[in-house]
């Protein structure tokens, strides 16, 4: 069973939202920011949008750029990762219950903080009554999503699916993960990321909508050939190398190896030794100096590796090693989270 | 349908005993778990619940791990619950085997968080619980307790989840993405959840009276509970002592409201169809519901509406259960997963509580004395959560069981 990326709607803290294809980058010096969002009024009724939280939006907003980019107009299936949900709304709930000592609360605060309310409410405003589910896997969220997506192709059970990860940055949650140290504290430049050799990652945020089809039109992205998600490897080089051999590939059959490199150095230091065991001649690019450090983060990678694929194109800002491929028919796109959780998913040319 | 996928091993804790056995005694003897809260500190002590009648510190020390560990109420809970169901299967989770952990979850770790919150933001004396947070962290604390999953993963639709981690489970099984998957969910009671439920009006402040008449809301309840999934291939090298089969799953949206179910139970019925349609079953082959059966005024019209577009005049015997355990919310899925499979394999249709008289809009009354020596082949089991994320599950006897 083919899965064909149809359609994807992104907004980031890059200028992607409407854009064709990859845009020109915007750097950042310091580690936290927000997402460049579109004016929200030209896309949601007022009404509608008047209790939303930011996040719900900016979700309800892609999921139809990326319905109306596919062609699609009802998917059979909405899947949605997020790390966290409306954090923004579960921190003034729990802000006023503490505050007021359990007194005077508002309901609002506390539906929107509930995760699955994101795929709920692109549901209700699709009207759509299939398969609907939330992925909270921390920073595999939005792998976890696509992976049960892929069963469900599988199966022949959806022959269409919307597929989400969703997450936002507030001042608070940078805060409380600064003081855990995931942060960059040094002074360092976002298109130098991947070499800044510090401690911690610059933060992001985002929402990101992928539309996928059993069938493929002129406009279509790429196909996801296979995806696997991993647990705490134990060794990684070779997980990669027994998820290409089921693949029947070799890891020179890689024409791009695309790596979640954050910028702390200790993390990136397994992808960097990944490269030189089995991609030292493959051409090598990164994501995170675009889209930020965010439990979804890997949706912006596959925003990014589906626009190189459909384009043919791999911009040097993007680029590790300035090899320029060959070919543009088969990426790897490798992720970890913390070094416990790994996702690896296999876009190829169509 | 590439591999059945068989049930062998159950573990529950939740206000009505804290292992397998005291559960089944406490259905069988009419036993509830609701009452004044004890181990939540809370001001809304009108409010009942079905506690786990645990402390944190007697969790600690029956797991022998330290106190001061950055463990969660809801990660000890599971982490006792998943004890209990690799022990009943008899597995150790080892690298070796395809093994993997799929849990679900709410509000993760929102009971130290709504406790450390303060300190969060002004200090470093409570750094360790900031990253045990999220959900997914919840479930990775606990399948690090036992080690050896190569796969985890988190579920979240409010109070459907771990149903959904079940349907997850069995389809890792069926693609032969792993060979073992130990499925289900685990919620505490927080002052968050509790005081989130008090302000939609839908606590009952006296003991709770899921689908009758004067029903005026729900009891929240914490629990965990798991089921041990398996390929057939997986058991029978095993050895394994076969409970049951999961035999079908729906998922379905009502894209209604989110907050509330539609009249015509549409999200519900969907989901009920689905479940029946990949069981291969009709109807009336269905001889037991164990109903999501809130207590609200809502969900329990919405439900029976759905019931009776699915089964028409032939309605099965149908009870909730959540007047034993409370309403554990992202836990209930596979907490009334346990529930159905034992009613499956001890042969006993569990009462519905507190009822007195019929709703008027519903064909049919539910279940309100123990019913034993019943006979079940197929049992359903519904989930519904917030947002209408509807899912149903069906389980079915195996020929070769324990008898």
């Amino acid at each position: 069973m083919a899965v064909y990326i149809r359609g994807i709607g992104n907004i980031s803290i890059q200028n992607t939202f409407l854009s064709t294809g990859i845009p020109q980058p915007v750097w950042y010096n310091e580690p936290y920011v927000r997402c460049i969002d579109p004016d929200f009024k030209f896309f949601l009724n007022p009404l509608d949008a008047r209790r939303m939280s930011k996040l719900i939006k900016r979700a309800i907003i892609t999921a139809k750029a990326s319905i109306s980019d596919s062609g699609i107009e009802m998917p059979d299936a909405i899947i949605s990762g997020t790390g966290l949900g409306s954090i923004d709304d579960t921190e003034k709930f729990l802000t006023s219950m503490i505050e007021n000592d359990e007194k005077f609360l508002q309901p609002t605060f506390f539906i929107q903080s509930t995760h699955n309310t994101i795929s709920s409410q692109i549901a209700i405003n699709l009207k759509c009554y299939g398969h609907n589910n939330t992925f909270v896997q921390g920073g595999i969220s939005f792998e976890c999503a696509l992976s049960e997506t892929m069963m469900l192709f599988a199966d022949n059970k959806i022959k269409s699916a919307l597929v989400g990860g969703y997450d936002e940055m507030t001042p608070a949650y940078f805060k409380l993960l600064d003081r855990i140290g995931f942060w960059k504290k040094e002074p360092f430049a976002s298109q130098e990321l991947s070499k800044s050799n510090t401690n911690g990652a610059m933060a992001g945020e985002g929402s990101v909508s992928v539309v996928l089809s059993d069938s493929k039109d002129q406009k279509t992205y790429a196909e996801i050939k296979a995806l696997d998600l991993l647990y705490m490897p134990e060794n990684i080089t070779n997980s990669i190398f027994d998820f290409l051999q089921r693949n029947n590939l070799k890891s020179s059959d890689i024409d791009i190896v695309v790596a979640g490199m954050n910028g702390d150095n200790k993390g990136d230091s397994i992808y960097w030794k990944i490269f030189s065991e089995l991609f030292s001649e493959t051409s090598q690019a990164a994501f995170k100096h675009l889209s930020g450090e965010y439990f979804t983060s890997a949706g912006f990678g596959v925003w990014m590796t589906a626009n190189i694929i459909r384009s043919k194109f791999l911009p040097s800002f993007v680029s590790l090693n300035n090899i320029i491929p060959g070919k543009y028919n088969n990426i790897l796109l490798i992720n970890h989270y913390r070094n416990k959780n790994y996702s690896l998913i296999l876009l190829s040319a169509c | 349908m590439t591999e059945r996928v068989l049930v062998t091993g159950l573990g529950i804790v939740s206000g009505i005993g804290n292992t397998l056995e005291e559960t089944l005694n406490s259905l069988l003897n009419g036993r509830s778990g609701v009452g004044i809260v004890e181990y939540l500190k809370t001001n809304h002590t009108d409010i009942p619940c079905s506690e786990v009648k645990l402390s944190d510190s007697e969790m600690f020390s029956m797991l022998s791990i330290p106190e001061t560990s950055p463990v969660t109420r809801t990660a000890l809970m599971g982490i006792i619950a998943t004890r209990e169901a690799l022990t009943k299967a008899g597995i150790i989770p080892d690298r070796s085997m395809k093994i993997g952990f799929v849990s679900a979850t709410t509000v993760g770790g929102m009971e130290k968080s709504e406790q450390y919150y303060p300190d969060f933001l002004e200090n470093d004396s409570r750094n360790d619980f900031i990253k045990v947070h999220d959900c997914g962290a919840c479930t990775e604390v606990i399948a690090d307790y036992f080690g050896g999953f190569s796969y985890v993963s988190t579920i979240s639709t409010a109070c459907s989840s771990s149903a959904n981690a079940i349907a997850l489970g069995s389809n890792l099984i069926r693609h032969g993405i792993l060979d073992i998957v130990i499925a289900g969910g685990t919620e505490c009671l927080t002052k968050f959840h509790l005081n989130g439920f008090n302000t939609l009006m839908i606590l009952d402040r006296a003991h709770c009276r899921p689908f009758d008449a004067s029903r005026a809301g729900l009891n929240l309840g914490e629990g965990a509970a798991y089921l041990v999934l398996e390929s057939e291939e997986s058991a029978r090298i095993r050895k394994a002592n076969v409970l049951c089969r999961v035999s079908g799953y729906g998922n379905a949206c009502d894209s209604y409201h989110q907050t509330a179910s539609s009249p015509d139970g549409k999200g519900a019925t969907l989901a009920m169809t689905q479940a029946l349609e990949m069981s291969g079953l009709k109807p009336d082959e269905i001889d037991y519901i164990n109903a999501h059966g809130t207590g609200t005024i809502n969900n329990d019209e919405s439900e029976g509406a759905a019931i009776m577009n699915v089964f028409r005049d032939k309605i099965p015997p149908v009870s909730s259960t959540k007047a034993f355990t409370g309403h554990t919310t992202s836990a209930a899925g596979s907490v009334e997963a346990v529930i159905s499979i034992l009613a499956l394999t001890e042969n006993f249709l569990p009462p519905n509580l507190n009822f007195k008289s019929k709703i008027e809009k519903l064909s049919f009354e539910p279940v309100t004395v123990l019913k034993r020596n019943v006979k079940l082949k197929n049992v359903l089991s519904n989930s519904f959560g917030f947002g209408g994320n509807n899912t149903a599950i069906v389980f079915s006897a195996e020929n070769f069981s324990k008898n």
